[in-house]
C-alpha cells in the first residue's frame, strides 16, 4: 500500500488531475460569466505543478519500480507545463470567436500536459503504454475540437487512424518485451538482456525495439511515421498545433531516450544503425518538402519533422559515460528547451495573425512589417532560432547536438544535419521575404491582444537571453541527465 | 500442455490480419475493427506469456493479466473516440470512406 | 499432450449424439399442430415488425459509445473484488475516487445533453 510520501512524490500529477476535474466542475455548475476564469485556473494548475518540482526527493522509483522520480523526468515535466501555460495564453483569444464549449478544451489540455508528465516518468511497459495512449487520446480530441470545422474534423480522424495503428504496433512490441522477462519493469528487462546470450532473445529485442519505434516515431513525427503531421498541423486549431509540436514531441523524446538508454544498452549498435537511417530520412524529407509549401502551418509541420531529425542525432550520439560537455543527451535536452520557446513563439505570431485577418498562406503575409512591425521583427528572431543561426538559443541547441555527433564520430550524420540546416534557411526566409520586401494588399494595422503580445515577447526574450547566457540552461540539462549515471547497471 | 509457440503463432496471425485490415480497408469503421483485432492479438500474447513465464520479481506475478485488462479498457476508450470522430465526419460529409476525406493533400 | 484431450473429445461426441437423438426422437414421435403464435421466433416476446436490414439512426451511435465506455470501466472492479479483503479500507477509498471521477464524466455527459434524444 502506498504511503503518504509516495503521494507527495507524484504531487505535480495529482495537482493537474485535481485542476482538470475542477475545470470541468466549474464549467458544469458555473454560469456563462464565470467561464472566463477557466484558462486562469488551468494556468494556476500548471504553475503549482512546476512549483512543487524542486521540493520532491529525487532519484528513486515508486509503485514497484514502475514510475521514476528523477531529474530527467522533472526536466520534461517542466517543459510540458511551460508549454501548457503558453498554449493556454494563446488559446484564450483563439477560442473566443470559434467555439462555445471552452471548459472541455482546458480540461483536455490540462490532461494532455498530465500525460506528458507521466510519459516522462514511465519506467515500466504498462506505464509507457498507458501514458502514451492517454496523451494520444487527448491529442485526437483537441485536434478535432472545432466540430463545425471540416478541416479540424479531417485532421482529427487522420491523426486518430495513424495513431491507433502505430500504437497497436508499439503495443505488440511491448507484449513481446513482457514475454522476455515476465516483468513489466525496464530495469528487469535490462538485467534479462544482459544475462541472456540466447539468440532468440536478441532477435526478439531487435524486433520489439523496431515496433516500439513506431509508437515513439509517431509522437516525435519521425519518418516514416510522420504522415499525420502536415494534415494535423494544417487542420487542427492552431494553439493545439503549438502544443502538439512541443509538448507531445518532448514527451516522445523523453520516452525514446529512457527506453533506448536504460532498457536497450545491450543493443546499442543495432538501434544506432536504425535511428541513423531514420534521422537522415527525417531531416532530408522534412526540409525538402517544406521548400514547396505555401501554407504557413503546413510549412511549420515539415519544419517540425526536420527538427525531430536534428534531435534524433543527439539521441544517437548519446554517451552517458563521457566527461565532455558534448554528450548528445544534454544536447537533446538543450535543443528541446530551445525548441519549446522558439516554436511556441512562432506559433503565437501565426495565431495572432490568423485571429486578426484569417491569413495562413505565405502570400497573405505580404507586407507584414507595415501592418504589425513588432510581430514581423520577432518572426525573424524565431526563424533565426529555428534555422540555428546565432545569436539565438536554437544555435546553442544545434551546437551541442552536432558537437556530440562529431565527438562520437558520426561525421556523416553531422554533415547531413548541417546541410539540412542550410536548406532550411531558404524556406524560413521565404516567409521573411514576403513579410518585409513585398507590398501589402491591405495596409491596415493588425491589432494584437495584450496577452498575445506578452507571451510572444516572453518567448522572444528567452530565445535571445538563453543564447547570450546559456550556462543556466546547460546546467539544467546536465542535471536532467544525471539519472542515467545512476540508473544504468 | 499446449506449447507456448501455438499461442504466439495465433497472436501473430491475428495481429497480421488486423494490420492488413487496418491498412487495406477504406471504410473507417472497418479500419477500427482491424485495430481492435490487433489489440486482441496483443491480449492473447500477454495472457499466454503470463501463463508460461514466471517473473523473477514477485511483484509482477499477475502482470500479464493486469496488462490485458488495461488493454481491454483502453481499446474501449479508443473505440469510443474513434466512433465519435467518425460520427463527426459523417455529419459533415455524409461518408465514412477515408479516401473521400481529402480536403488537405500535399 | 494432445492425448490428454481424449476425454473431452469423447464428451463432445456423447453430447452431440444425445442432442441429435433427442431432437430426432421428438420429431418422429411428437404430435404436430402449428399455430401462428407457435411459429414466432420468441414465443412470449415482442411482436416482430419491419425488416431486420433497415438502417439504424446515427443517434444510436452516441448511446452505443457511451455504453461501451461505462460498461468497460466495470472491468476494474474485478481485481478489486478478488482482493477485496486484502485491500481493505485503502481499496474502498481508492474505488470511491475512481467512481467519483467516472461520476464527473457522467454528470458532464448529462449536462451537455448527451442523453437527450432530440
Amino acid at each position: 500500500m502506498p504511503d503518504l510520501n509516495t503521494w507527495l512524490l507524484i504531487s505535480p500529477e495529482l495537482i493537474l488531475t485535481v485542476f482538470g476535474l475542477l475545470i470541468i466542475v466549474i464549467d458544469l455548475v458555473g454560469r456563462e460569466k464565470s467561464h472566463a476564469v477557466l484558462p486562469w485556473v488551468a494556468i494556476l494548475g500548471f504553475i503549482l505543478a512546476i512549483a512543487t518540482i524542486p521540493y520532491l526527493a529525487q532519484d528513486q522509483t515508486i509503485f514497484a519500480g514502475m514510475y521514476a522520480i528523477d531529474k530527467f523526468a522533472f526536466f520534461f515535466k517542466a517543459i510540458g507545463a511551460i508549454g501548457g501555460i503558453l498554449t493556454v495564453l494563446i488559446s484564450i483569444d483563439f477560442l473566443r470567436t470559434r467555439t462555445p464549449a471552452k471548459g472541455d478544451f482546458y480540461l483536455l489540455l490540462t490532461f494532455a500536459v498530465l500525460a506528458t508528465m507521466m510519459m516522462a516518468s514511465s519506467t515500466s511497459l504498462l506505464m509507457i503504454y498507458l501514458s502514451i495512449e492517454f496523451l494520444s487520446y487527448m491529442s485526437y480530441l483537441l485536434a478535432g475540437f472545432l466540430r463545425e470545422d471540416k478541416k479540424s474534423n479531417e485532421a482529427a480522424i487522420k491523426y486518430f487512424l495513424y495513431g491507433a495503428v502505430t500504437s497497436a504496433l508499439m503495443l505488440y512490441g511491448l507484449s513481446l518485451l513482457y514475454g522476455i522477462s515476465g516483468s513489466l519493469n525496464l530495469a528487469d528487462l535490462t538485467k534479462q538482456f544482459a544475462a541472456s546470450s540466447d539468440l532468440s532473445v536478441k532477435a526478439l529485442g531487435i524486433v520489439s525495439f523496431t515496433l516500439l519505434l513506431a509508437g515513439f516515431g509517431f509522437k516525435i513525427s519521425a519518418v516514416p511515421f510522420h504522415q499525420w503531421a502536415p494534415d494535423v498541423y494544417e487542420g487542427a486549431p492552431t494553439p493545439v498545433v503549438a502544443f502538439l509540436s512541443v509538448g507531445s514531441k518532448a514527451a516522445g523524446f523523453a520516452l525514446l531516450l529512457r527506453v533506448a538508454l536504460t532498457a536497450f544498452p545491450t543493443f546499442h549498435a543495432e538501434w544506432i544503425a536504425l535511428l541513423s537511417v531514420v534521422a537522415m530520412m527525417t531531416m532530408t524529407l522534412g526540409n525538402l518538402v517544406a521548400l514547396q509549401q505555401t501554407n504557413v502551418k503546413r510549412l511549420l509541420a515539415y519544419s517540425s519533422i526536420a527538427q525531430a531529425g536534428y534531435m534524433l542525432i543527439g539521441v544517437i550520439a548519446a554517451n552517458v559515460s563521457g566527461a565532455s560537455p558534448f554528450m548528445g543527451l544534454n544536447g537533446v535536452l538543450i535543443y528541446l528547451a530551445a525548441y519549446l520557446f522558439t516554436n511556441l513563439g512562432a506559433f503565437v505570431i501565426v495565431v495572432a495573425i490568423e485571429n486578426a485577418t484569417g491569413a495562413v498562406e505565405i502570400p497573405e503575409y505580404a507586407g507584414l512589417v507595415k501592418r504589425a512591425p513588432l510581430l514581423a521583427a520577432l518572426f525573424v528572431v524565431f526563424f533565426l532560432s529555428l534555422a540555428g543561426i546565432p545569436p539565438t538559443v536554437g544555435f546553442i541547441g544545434k551546437f551541442f547536438v552536432f558537437g556530440a555527433a562529431l565527438r562520437e564520430g558520426f561525421l556523416l550524420l553531422a554533415a547531413v544535419g548541417v546541410i539540412n540546416s542550410v536548406i532550411s534557411v531558404f524556406y524560413y526566409f521565404s516567409i521573411i521575404r514576403a513579410a518585409f520586401f513585398e507590398e501589402p494588399k491591405d495596409a491596415t494595422l493588425i491589432r494584437v491582444p495584450g496577452v498575445m503580445t506578452a507571451s510572444v515577447a516572453i518567448c522572444a526574450a528567452l530565445v535571445l537571453l538563453l543564447a547570450v547566457f546559456p550556462q543556466s540552461l546547460i546546467d539544467l540539462a546536465g542535471m536532467g541527465m544525471g539519472m542515467f549515471g545512476i540508473a544504468r547497471p | 500442455m499446449i506449447p507456448l509457440q501455438y499461442f504466439l503463432l495465433l497472436g501473430a496471425a491475428m495481429f497480421c490480419l488486423g494490420l492488413y485490415g487496418a491498412l487495406a480497408r477504406r471504410n473507417a469503421i472497418a479500419i477500427l475493427i482491424g485495430i481492435e483485432l490487433m489489440l486482441n492479438a496483443v491480449n492473447i500474447n500477454l495472457v499466454a506469456f503470463w501463463r508460461y513465464i514466471k517473473p523473477a520479481n514477485p511483484a509482477f506475478e499477475l502482470a500479464g493479466q493486469v496488462f490485458a485488462l488495461f488493454v481491454i479498457t483502453l481499446a474501449a476508450a479508443e473505440a469510443g473516440i474513434g466512433l465519435a470522430l467518425v460520427i463527426a465526419i459523417y455529419r459533415s460529409r455524409d461518408t465514412v470512406n477515408v479516401e473521400d476525406v481529402n480536403l488537405m493533400k500535399w | 499432450m494432445p492425448i490428454d484431450f481424449l476425454p473431452i473429445l469423447v464428451m463432445i461426441a456423447v453430447v452431440a449424439a444425445f442432442a441429435a437423438i433427442a431432437l430426432i426422437l421428438s420429431g418422429l414421435t411428437g404430435p404436430r399442430r402449428p399455430t401462428r403464435a407457435k411459429l414466432e421466433p420468441y414465443e412470449s416476446g415482442m411482436p416482430p415488425f419491419g425488416s431486420a436490414m433497415r438502417r439504424v439512426s446515427i443517434k444510436y451511435f452516441l448511446t452505443a459509445v457511451l455504453f461501451i465506455l461505462f460498461d468497460i470501466e466495470i472491468i476494474f472492479f474485478y481485481p478489486w473484488a478478488v482482493l477485496f479483503r486484502q485491500l481493505g479500507l485503502f481499496g474502498l477509498i481508492e474505488m470511491g475516487i475512481f467512481i467519483l471521477i467516472l461520476l464527473v464524466g457522467y454528470v458532464y455527459i448529462w449536462r451537455k445533453g448527451g442523453f437527450d434524444w432530440d
